[in-house]
Formats: structure tokens, C-alpha cells, sequence
């Protein structure tokens, strides 16, 4: 009997601490996020109050009579420095800057890590290393060295729309950013997909080489219709952070019509005229968060995994 | 002129050399087998056939045509690949007729041979099947089908059946070889399996460390095997591999072989080899297969040299068809093949006899042929 009654008592032992351990690691969590939520719940509810309400009323309070003005007055009316028609336009602005350099970026890195894994050159490994080290550089050193170079392109472009009647966009702030971006993402873009496309099978591309496919047809039909995962994870990566971007934006577009909606956010935030009308600023906040949330919520239902299987052995 | 010839063919990766001058030809409708041990070579000598590697020196010709400058599609073969390589994102029917897409043949063209091809492979009903959707016999269908549709002038495969179970090998072997049949296309095999070699072959080379050891037909590669290493890799249970030495009784040679705890048997030698004489008197490998070691009874009846012997059994191992005894010859664990009834315990000793028309010989310093 002994030999029964021990290992129950153990397991019944074992079930008592794993019930504590169950208990705390669940409420730390529940304490973290509580923290973590608990501006976004600030900013929300204080988003659909009015401005006598936030004077007069507790921070944590639920608006009394929920109102909509707040969101329609950021997107429309409020003042971003000097013109007050709303952030719509910088919306826009960051959504023309955001697209472009998303899309350029993500295509670059997955030709660069088709290139760096499957058409192997000499110095393919310290090339890639090279490319690595772009992640490590920090944004505040190429602020000057990029800022010279832009002028010089602008200037570039100033003398082509004199002589040729166009700029080829030279010059604009938006493709400033785009540029910008572009170079400062295919670093981290080229990591994601060189590191997805070292375990793709090389028997695919050697087969399609055999079916008479050329470089950019095996690209096109090999490999990125099986690039899924990486592809939406690097467009997530990718839109966060240029989106988010208000280092660049300042630096390069931080007055004049490309302004982007991090600046322009920035703009309505520290605006002295007035009161500070928390309302409006917070609604203007949510709308600037709002398409990096949409991002996170429409990719990450194609984030499916798996779709390799069946390509090889299984 | 044969149909493929490999000509001096020298492949380099920096210092190292991969191939070491390959010299193979195969005639046309042929099936030539790459046999040999992991790192021998034989793949990288089948990505150059398929133009997937470049070569260093030497050249390779199809049908009178150098190939070995131009790209893979351009070469006018199909490969199967070891992995089936098989493209995910397509379907079955979209995999077969990827490579005519390439070359831009006509959409109603693409669909009849889609259609002969699943006919001949019995594919019909997976044709609109992704290929995660398939089991592995149906992908490896599906890879024949993609090569078997360019109706190309040589057909690669790359260790088609080693990702299969056993029993599905063994199908899928009887169905290549009757592909080959039907078909009558050329091949170029490889495999490290020395049963898929003597089954498929037509003419196998066993390789090893970028050297041909052997080119030859199937019965010339078991029956004549150039040095050691070819008699020991093919042939299964492998050939017995017994130190030796020669002695001289009258005007003929005899073998000898130590025995643990008695004396050593000597066999009489009514055919050796002329260049056997040489060594009298010095150890040599006195090679003999499990099958021409055998019961007195199931020895070959016809065989002009046979000698039998009292052997000590060790271990009986009976597999069915046949039934296995182990003795112990030259300090070596020695493999008999007997009938399935043969009446035989472990422990005792047994009149054994060597079939010594099928014995061969080597030179245990060169391990070459003694011949």
C-alpha cells in the first residue's frame, strides 16, 4: 500500500503549489497589464468628454454624456501651429509617406534575402553582416551626413526642374522621408527575410532553374507567394516604426506641408494659444495610434503558419 | 557513340577536389546508377549533369552535344529531386505544368500533356490537390509527373525513394523500373542503396571520394568487383572478407584460412587466378559471398570447383528465405547462406561448402583485384 499512498501524496503536495504558483503568476500579469492599460483608458474616456468634465471631474471617471466633438474637432478644426484645419491633412500626409516606403523597404529586403541565400556570391556573408550593422546605428548620428545629403539632392532636383521643367520629386519632403526610410529599413528588412529564406528548401529553386524559370520569375513565383509569415511580420515591423517615426519626420519635414501626423500631433499637444483642451488632444492621440493598431489586427489574421508544409518531405 | 559521355569531368570547390576525373558513358534508353557513400560525390556529379553546378574541367555530352555550358533548362532534362521539390503555392496540375509555363507553351497544350502525364502516373484525382495535401508516395507520383511531362532527353533523379517507408520503396522501385521499360528514356540514378543500384541498373558507378571505382553492368559489379571497397558496399549480406594466405601444394595453390582452436582449412585452388601465383606464401583477402557459401546439398550443381570444409557455427540467424549461419574464419565474423530448412544448430560444426569459381581475391596492400 505505501507504494501507492506516496506518489498521491506527492501529486496532491504538487497540486497545492502549482495552484499558488498558478495565482501569482496570474496576478502579476493581471497587475502588469492593469499598468500597461491604464493610459490608453485615460486617454479613451477622456477622449469622449468635454472640457468641463475634465476640469471639474476624476481622471478615471467614465464621461457622463459621451460626445463625439472632441474627435471631430481634432480631425477638422483644431490648430496645428499657425493653420487650424485639423491634423486630417498630416493624416494623410503620414499615410503618403507611410505606404510607399513600407512597400519599397519590404521589397528590397526580400530581394536582398533571396540574393544573400540562394544566388550565394563571393562575400555574401560579409555583405549581410554589413547590412546587419545598419540595424545598430543609432537614428541621432545620421541626422547631419542625411541632412547634407538631402539638400544636395534637392538642389539636384531644383536644377532638373529648371532645365528639364520637373523635379522627379527631388526635393520633396515626402520622398525625403520615403528615402530616408527606405534605406534606414532594408537593414532590418533584409535581416527578416534572409533569416526566413536560409531554411526555404534550395531544391525548389533548383527545380524551378530546371523548369526554365529566370531570376526574377522564381522571386515572383517561388518565392514570394511562400513569404507569407515573414512578409506580414516585416509590413508590421516596418509600419510601426515609420509610422511612429518622429525623429526624421521633424528633422527632415518638421515645418511645410509634408508635415507628417507625429510632428503635426506634437504640434497640437504644445500649442500655447488658449486653453489646453485635453479633449481634443487626446482624440487627435488616439487617431495618430489608430492605423498601427488596424495594422496589428488586419495583418496578424494572415500571420498563418505553416504555409511551407508539404513542400518538402513530411 | 553513346548517348550520355562523361568525359574527364574535374570539379574543384577552392582546393578541394570534389570529382576527380569521372569518365562514364551511357547508351541511349540506358539506366545508369550512381551508387556509393555519403560525401563520394555522386550528387554534385548529378547537379552537374543538371547544370546546377559548374565543372571545373573535362566535358559532358548528350546525344553528340556538349551540354555542360548551358543553363539547366536549356539542357533539355528533368530532374527529380530527393525532397520532390515540390512548389507549395501551385497546385498539383500547376506544379507538372510550371516548366512548360516558362517556355510559353499554349494553355490547351499545357492541359493535354497534364492529362497523358496523370494518366500514365494515375494522378487524375489530385490534380487540383495542394501539395501538403498529398501522402508521400502521391508527391513522389506527383515529381515523376513533373519531369515525365517535358519528355525531356535525360531524366536525373536524385535519391528519388530514400524519404519513403520501406514498403513504398520497394513499389515505387518496381514502378520506376517499369517506367523505364515502358518509356524507354534515358536515366541517370543516384542512391546510396546498393539494392535500388543492382534492381534499376542498367550500368551502375560506384563511387567513392569523387572517383569511379567500378563502371559496369549490375552482374559484372557483384560477380567481378574491381578492388575492396567495390566487393564490400555492394551485395547484401556483404561478402565475406577473409584474411588469408597462399600456399603451394603439388603445382596448384590452396588457401588458407585460420580457425579458432584448430587447424587451419586449406582449399585447393583448381582455377586460380594467373595472377594468384605471386603470392605464395603472403597474406592476401580471400573474398566469397554468403551464397557461395553454403550447405553441401544447396551448393550449386554445375559449379566445377567446390570445396567443403568442417565449420564451427556460431550464430544461426533464420530470415525466412533463407536461413544465415555465422562462423568464424581469419578472425572474422564469416556469413553463410543456407536453404530455409536447412538443418543447422549454433554451437556445432557443420560441413560447409565454398563455391570457389564465385571466390576473388585482393591484394590487402593495394586493395586491388588479385586477378
Amino acid at each position: 500500500m505505501s507504494t501507492v499512498a506516496t506518489p498521491a501524496r506527492q501529486a496532491s503536495g504538487g497540486i497545492n503549489t502549482k495552484l499558488v504558483n498558478r495565482i501569482v503568476i496570474y496576478g502579476l500579469l493581471a497587475l502588469f497589464a492593469l499598468f500597461y492599460l491604464m493610459p490608453l483608458f485615460v486617454m479613451l474616456v477622456t477622449s469622449f468628454k468635454t472640457m468641463d468634465e475634465i476640469q471639474n471631474g476624476n481622471m478615471l471617471a467614465l464621461p457622463k454624456a459621451p460626445t463625439f466633438d472632441p474627435w471631430l474637432k481634432a480631425w477638422g478644426e483644431t490648430c496645428v501651429g499657425l493653420t487650424c484645419a485639423g491634423i486630417k491633412g498630416y493624416f494623410w500626409n503620414s499615410i503618403k509617406m507611410v505606404v510607399p516606403a513600407v512597400l519599397i523597404s519590404t521589397m528590397l529586403g526580400a530581394l536582398n534575402g533571396y540574393v544573400l541565400t540562394k544566388w550565394r556570391f563571393r562575400g555574401a556573408t560579409l555583405v549581410f553582416g554589413l547590412m546587419l550593422f545598419a540595424c545598430f546605428i543609432p537614428f541621432q548620428s545620421v541626422l547631419l551626413p542625411m541632412a547634407t545629403i538631402l539638400g544636395s539632392v534637392g538642389r539636384f532636383g531644383v536644377t532638373l526642374q529648371n532645365s528639364v521643367g520637373t523635379s522627379f520629386g527631388l526635393g520633396n519632403s515626402t520622398v525625403n522621408l520615403v528615402f530616408v526610410h527606405v534605406v534606414y529599413g532594408i537593414g532590418f528588412t533584409t535581416l527578416f527575410f534572409r533569416n526566413y529564406y536560409e531554411a526555404f528548401p534550395t531544391e525548389l529553386i533548383k527545380a524551378a532553374q530546371v523548369d526554365g524559370a529566370s531570376f526574377f520569375q522564381i522571386f515572383r513565383r517561388i518565392m514570394l507567394p511562400n513569404s507569407m509569415p515573414i512578409f506580414v511580420v516585416t509590413v508590421i515591423y516596418q509600419f510601426t516604426n515609420i509610422w511612429n517615426d518622429f525623429l526624421f519626420a521633424s528633422a527632415y519635414a518638421g515645418t511645410g506641408d509634408a508635415m507628417p501626423m507625429t510632428v503635426a500631433l506634437n504640434n497640437v499637444v504644445n500649442t500655447s494659444t488658449g486653453v489646453v483642451e485635453y479633449n481634443v488632444n487626446m482624440a487627435a492621440a488616439m487617431i495618430a495610434a489608430l492605423p498601427t493598431l488596424i495594422v496589428y489586427v488586419v495583418a496578424g489574421r494572415y500571420f498563418v503558419r505553416g504555409l511551407m508544409a508539404g513542400a518538402v518531405k513530411g | 557513340m553513346a548517348f550520355l559521355e562523361i568525359d574527364g569531368l574535374k570539379k574543384r570547390f577552392g582546393n578541394v577536389e570534389i570529382l576527380k576525373g569521372i569518365d562514364v558513358e551511357l547508351e541511349k534508353g540506358g539506366f545508369l546508377v550512381l551508387v556509393g557513400p555519403s560525401g563520394c560525390g555522386k550528387s554534385t556529379l548529378l547537379n552537374t549533369i543538371a547544370g546546377l553546378e559548374q565543372i571545373t574541367e573535362g566535358e559532358i555530352r548528350v546525344d553528340g552535344r556538349a551540354i555542360n555550358d548551358l543553363h539547366p533548362s536549356k539542357r533539355d532534362i528533368a530532374m527529380v529531386f530527393q525532397s520532390y521539390a515540390l512548389y507549395p503555392n501551385m497546385t498539383v496540375a500547376g506544379n507538372i505544368s510550371f516548366g512548360m509555363e516558362m517556355r510559353g507553351v499554349p494553355a490547351g497544350e499545357r492541359q493535354k500533356a497534364i492529362d497523358k502525364v496523370a494518366k500514365v502516373l494515375q494522378i487524375g484525382h489530385l490534380l487540383q490537390r495542394k501539395p501538403s495535401q498529398l501522402s508521400g508516395g502521391q508527391r513522389q507520383r506527383v515529381a515523376m509527373g513533373r519531369a515525365l511531362v517535358r519528355d525531356p532527353k535525360l531524366f536525373l533523379f536524385d535519391e528519388p525513394l530514400s524519404n519513403l517507408d520501406a514498403k513504398l520503396r520497394v513499389d515505387m522501385r518496381i514502378e520506376i523500373k517499369r517506367l523505364h521499360a515502358t518509356t524507354g528514356t534515358t536515366i541517370v540514378y543516384v542512391t546510396h542503396d546498393q539494392i535500388e543500384a543492382m534492381t534499376l541498373a542498367t550500368k551502375i558507378a560506384v563511387m567513392r571520394d569523387g572517383e569511379v571505382q567500378q563502371f559496369g553492368t549490375p552482374a559484372e559489379i557483384y560477380n567481378n568487383p574491381a578492388n575492396l571497397f567495390v566487393a564490400d558496399f555492394m551485395g547484401s549480406p556483404a561478402m565475406n572478407l577473409i584474411p588469408a594466405t597462399i600456399a603451394t601444394s603439388g603445382n596448384a595453390l590452396s588457401v588458407v584460412l585460420q580457425r579458432e582452436a584448430r587447424e587451419p582449412i586449406t582449399l585447393p585452388m583448381a582455377n586460380a587466378p594467373a595472377g594468384l601465383s605471386a603470392f605464395q606464401g603472403k597474406p592476401i583477402i580471400f573474398g566469397v559471398r554468403p551464397e557461395a557459401l553454403t550447405d553441401p546439398e544447396g551448393a550449386e550443381r554445375n559449379a566445377s570447383n567446390i570445396a567443403t570444409a568442417d565449420l564451427h557455427i556460431e550464430v544461426v540467424e533464420p530470415a525466412g528465405s533463407d536461413t544465415f549461419a555465422v562462423t568464424n574464419l581469419g578472425g572474422k565474423g564469416v556469413v553463410a547462406r543456407l536453404r530455409a530448412d536447412a538443418n543447422i544448430q549454433p554451437g556445432t560444426s557443420t560441413p560447409l561448402a565454398f563455391n570457389l569459381t564465385k571466390a576473388v581475391f585482393f591484394d590487402p596492400a593495394t586493395e586491388n583485384r588479385i586477378r
